[in-house]
């Protein structure tokens, strides 16, 4: 799958676009949705709520394409408003509740198609970084995998500079307490003590 | 060193995950334009009902004020057609009811409306004498009734 920044739309298909084409807004569509969710799953957890930002972002795109001028890639325009409506979600009281009451019952993205094209390892990382809090898993992924800079997220979060790199540090420090054995991540603890043999 | 190092792998799965075939699209650019327009109708709606409720309310309110000024007691139509001497009007209540005067004007007239009917039973079956005493009695309940009423209306007024 190509990674939406990296989505370009030839200008003839975003003129017709613009101008209301239905073909060309079906080829628009084809070209940025799947990518456009494969960014909000990892922010989101939730299928339903995702899938509902993902409409919302298409929507949002399709309403204001006349706003893109071009001086970026088209696919980093669109991820730039799917994470303005994902970090939205985040701090409406609305969508806290729901994924309060949603998470136990949500349907998982890991169906078994998509279970069987992964390795175990894979797997295990997705599931870790679904038991991450929303923010610092969006932290995580929009660092580490999108190559945003800690301005850049403290600037989308309205938040301070020293907010990015601690969420970053715990969330990293979360994840490799999940993946990795309790020997290596430095915080479990030995059944049996080192001076037990002596 | 070792966190670094760990870090980096991290990374490097993230990335890994990231190039792993995505979920498949559950809908298509019709759908989307479906979903949107059943959502605004669906929005109209319930802006349509919230409207509706808050007319249905201000017409309910409306029409309890309408309801409640009509009950308000009105001038007698016998006092419209004949008002009578400005003497012989009926003395205006005081706008403040004081509560330590309230209980004895209370006490005061039904005190007096018993002798009322006391001296109605005395002038059909009693004695002059009976009905001379129940109107002396009656005249000084109606002297302090007075004085009563009086001194509630200069403590109104200042």
């Amino acid at each position: 799958m190509q990674r939406l920044a990296e989505i370009q739309v030839p200008a003839d298909e975003l003129r017709a676009a613009r101008a209301g084409d239905v073909a060309a807004r079906g080829a628009l569509f084809e070209r940025v949705a799947p990518a456009t969710l494969g960014i909000i799953r990892r922010l989101v957890v939730q299928k339903a709520m995702a899938e509902d930002l993902l409409q919302d972002t298409l929507i949002a795109m399709f309403e204001h394409l006349d706003d893109y001028r071009g001086e970026a890639p088209f696919g980093v325009w669109v991820r730039s408003i799917a994470v303005s409506r994902c970090l939205m979600a985040f701090r409406s009281p609305w969508h806290r509740a729901r994924v309060a009451l949603e998470s136990w019952t949500e349907e998982s993205w890991t169906g078994p198609a998509e279970a069987e094209s992964r390795t175990s390892d894979l797997i295990d990382l997705d599931r870790a970084l679904a038991r991450l809090s929303p923010v610092t898993r969006a932290v995580v992924w929009l660092y580490d995998v999108e190559g945003w800079s800690h301005d850049e997220i403290a600037k989308a979060f309205d938040r301070t500079l020293s907010f990015s790199k601690s969420q970053l540090a715990r969330g990293h420090a979360r994840l490799r307490d999940d993946l990795l054995p309790p020997a290596q991540s430095g915080i479990g603890i030995p059944l049996r003590s080192e001076f037990d043999g002596h | 060193m070792d966190t670094e190092e760990n870090d980096l792998d991290l990374v490097a799965r993230l990335k890994r995950l990231d190039a792993a075939a995505a979920p498949p699209l559950g809908f298509g650019y019709e759908a989307l334009i479906d979903r949107h327009a059943s959502r605004q109708r669906r929005e109209r709606r319930r802006l349509a009902f919230a409207r509706g409720t808050a007319s249905a309310l201000v017409i309910a309110m409306v029409g309890v004020s309408v309801w409640r000024f009509d009950q308000q007691p009105v001038d007698s139509p016998r006092a419209e057609v004949e008002p009578l001497p400005a003497v012989d009007a009926p003395a205006s209540q005081p706008r403040i009811v004081r509560a330590d005067t309230y209980f004895a004007v209370a006490a005061l007239e039904d005190h007096i409306a018993s002798i009322d009917d006391a001296l109605n039973d005395a002038r059909l079956r009693g004695g002059p004498a009976e009905v001379a005493r129940l109107e002396r009695t009656r005249a000084l309940l109606v002297d302090s009734y007075t004085s009563v009423r009086y001194a509630e209306m200069v403590n109104a007024n200042f």
